[in-house]
């Protein structure tokens, strides 16, 4: 895994993320166009939001690890207004869901659902793209009906 | 392994005094802070206690030094700000007089409404820059932060799914509400409502509308607790703290949560159902959290009314087309003041408000006859679950 950019650096490529320890790894996956979450070193239970203890197994060996970003919609709402977001228009709807991912059941990331004109449901499976905001990548899920 | 299940403060702490300031869309250039010391002012008056007896202060994001501050309490033994839902403020003052930190508390909240609500909010300048309110939409929040209004609409779809309800059964939430809020004066809104009217409202995120979502307020409420004991000597029926608790899982996230039916809530429900003399069948009166409308689906479902996804039947079921409400089994009503959704956001506090009107016997018009027991639920089923059971002393 990539050390770059430092930590200073990391801070300004992501101004008002709340950044510490235990989630750097996730957003420096996000430079480089990976999606990074928390994975225990000594017997790989994946945890989402970043924390720095496996609840499992009480190891703090734990370690931003790239997810294969396959999975299926588990939770969604279709948004038609929202606080204001770079890109982000709301007017025709703006769908954003929790994707269960396939690493572990019950592991999941919310990000937008991108769909071409169909309509996402919940149980439809999704493959991880990546967009440009604010200058840097941001994951999101594009539907695989 | 269940942990031990004890109640000592069963029915020793009671609410003796009550206080509010109007339900405002715009308090016309009062602080938070303002609208707290309004509120707190006429709670004290209500309960008829010196200043000098008030030794406890307990607030939400106004902080408590300014409260005491401003009303000029003397001597305070024991303070603490604390997060919402307002129901873990009064968790917090009971657990600090019955363990005699202090003897008498004042306990409030109060909010201005945020600067993300509208077009008139965003223009001012005092919402757009209000560090105390937690309630708008502050700017780390992105379309895609999996917190705050996300987790109640995501599960409100999930929960439509699963169990194959339309979304008329979160619609009777809106409506109840509406019928008992034409009778409260306080309330924001108050003109009765049709399942017509809910479903062609305007969507905010699905499967929930604006009338699935408590409209915010400026707005402040205040409480005023001390022991039972203390409470038989002053001016009203004391309302008496039963059974009180708070839950929450291991998946404490929005989009993290286990499972709909693996929530704080059934925790809560559990233990207070322990921790309480009374049951469900004689609770007289009912004040499940709707801040969102999925919330009191949910709440009815967990203390035990019905079974998950069944709330929506079941209202059907107990509704009263004459008084187009719910009354169960013809006779518990729900949210008497119109719930949040139609009085107006106050994070819980509201509810507790009525409850203990109820209770008092005060509720005038919409007075539940012979009141004695209230079912209290405040907050959600993510990570700030709570249930209380109160009676009448």
């Amino acid at each position: 895994m990539s050390a770059l950019p430092d930590d200073a650096a990391l801070f300004e490529r992501f101004p008002g993320v709340g950044l510490d320890h235990d989630n750097k790894g996730l957003y420096r996956g996000f430079l480089e166009r990976e999606l990074r979450l928390n994975r225990c070193g000594a017997c790989g239970h994946w945890q989402h939001p970043s924390l720095p203890m496996c609840p499992r197994c009480w190891s703090t060996d734990v370690v931003a690890t790239p997810v294969s970003g396959r999975g299926e919609i588990y939770l969604l709402t279709v948004m038609h207004q929202g606080p204001p977001t770079p890109g982000v228009d709301y007017h025709s709807g703006y769908a954003v869901g929790s994707v269960e991912l396939i690493e572990q059941r019950g592991l999941r990331y919310t990000s937008a659902i991108r769909s071409d004109g169909i309509r996402p449901a919940i149980g439809m499976p999704v493959e991880l793209e990546w967009i440009e905001r604010s200058g840097a990548p941001f994951p999101v899920f594009a539907a695989r009906p | 392994m269940m942990a031990t299940v004890r109640n000592p403060a069963r029915d020793a702490v009671a609410f003796v005094g009550v206080g509010t300031t109007p339900y405002l869309r715009d308090a016309g250039g009062k602080s938070a802070t303002a609208l707290a010391c309004d509120a707190a002012r006429t709670a004290i008056e209500d309960a008829g206690v010196d200043l000098a007896d008030i030794d406890g202060i307990c607030g939400s994001s106004v902080p408590t030094v300014s409260v005491q501050a401003a009303l000029g309490l003397p001597a305070v033994t024991w303070w603490s700000n604390s997060s919402l839902p307002f129901s873990l403020l009064v968790i917090e003052a009971m657990n600090a007089v019955f363990s005699g930190a202090c003897t008498t508390v004042l306990v409030y909240h109060s909010s201005l409404r945020g600067a993300g609500g509208s077009k008139t909010a965003a223009a001012d300048p005092f919402r757009v820059h209000n560090a105390s309110d937690a309630h708008g939409h502050n700017a780390a929040m992105t379309a895609e932060s999996p917190s705050g209004t996300y987790g109640y609409c995501a599960w409100a779809q999930r929960y439509l799914d699963t169990y194959g309800v339309g979304r008329d059964a979160l619609g009777l939430v809106a409506i109840n509400g509406r019928a008992n809020a034409a009778r409260n004066p306080h309330a924001l809104f108050r003109e009765p409502l049709s399942m017509e009217q809910y479903l062609g409202a305007r969507m905010i995120r699905e499967p929930l509308c604006v009338l699935d979502m408590d409209p915010p307020v400026d707005a402040g409420d205040a409480f005023v607790l001390t022991t039972a004991e203390r409470a038989r000597d002053l001016g009203h029926r004391p309302v008496l703290l039963h059974a009180a608790t708070s839950g929450r899982t291991d998946r404490p996230f929005a989009d993290q949560l286990e499972d709909y039916t693996i929530s704080g809530k059934e925790i809560v429900a559990w233990r207070l159902w322990e921790k309480s003399d009374v049951a469900l069948s004689d609770v007289d009166v009912f004040f499940p959290y709707d801040g969102f409308s999925i919330m009191a689906l949910s709440w009815v479902e967990a203390v035990g009314y019905c079974q998950p996804g069944e709330a929506g039947p079941f209202l059907a079921k107990h509704w009263s087309a004459g008084e187009n409400r719910v009354l169960i089994d013809g006779r518990v009503p729900i949210n008497t003041h119109g719930g949040s959704l139609s009085e107006g956001a106050t994070q819980g506090a509201g509810h507790f408000r009525e409850a203990v009107t109820q209770l008092r016997g005060d509720a005038g018009e919409r007075q539940v006859p012979g009141a004695a027991t209230a079912l209290v639920t405040p907050g959600g089923f993510l990570w700030n679950a709570t249930g209380f059971v109160l009676r009448g002393g």
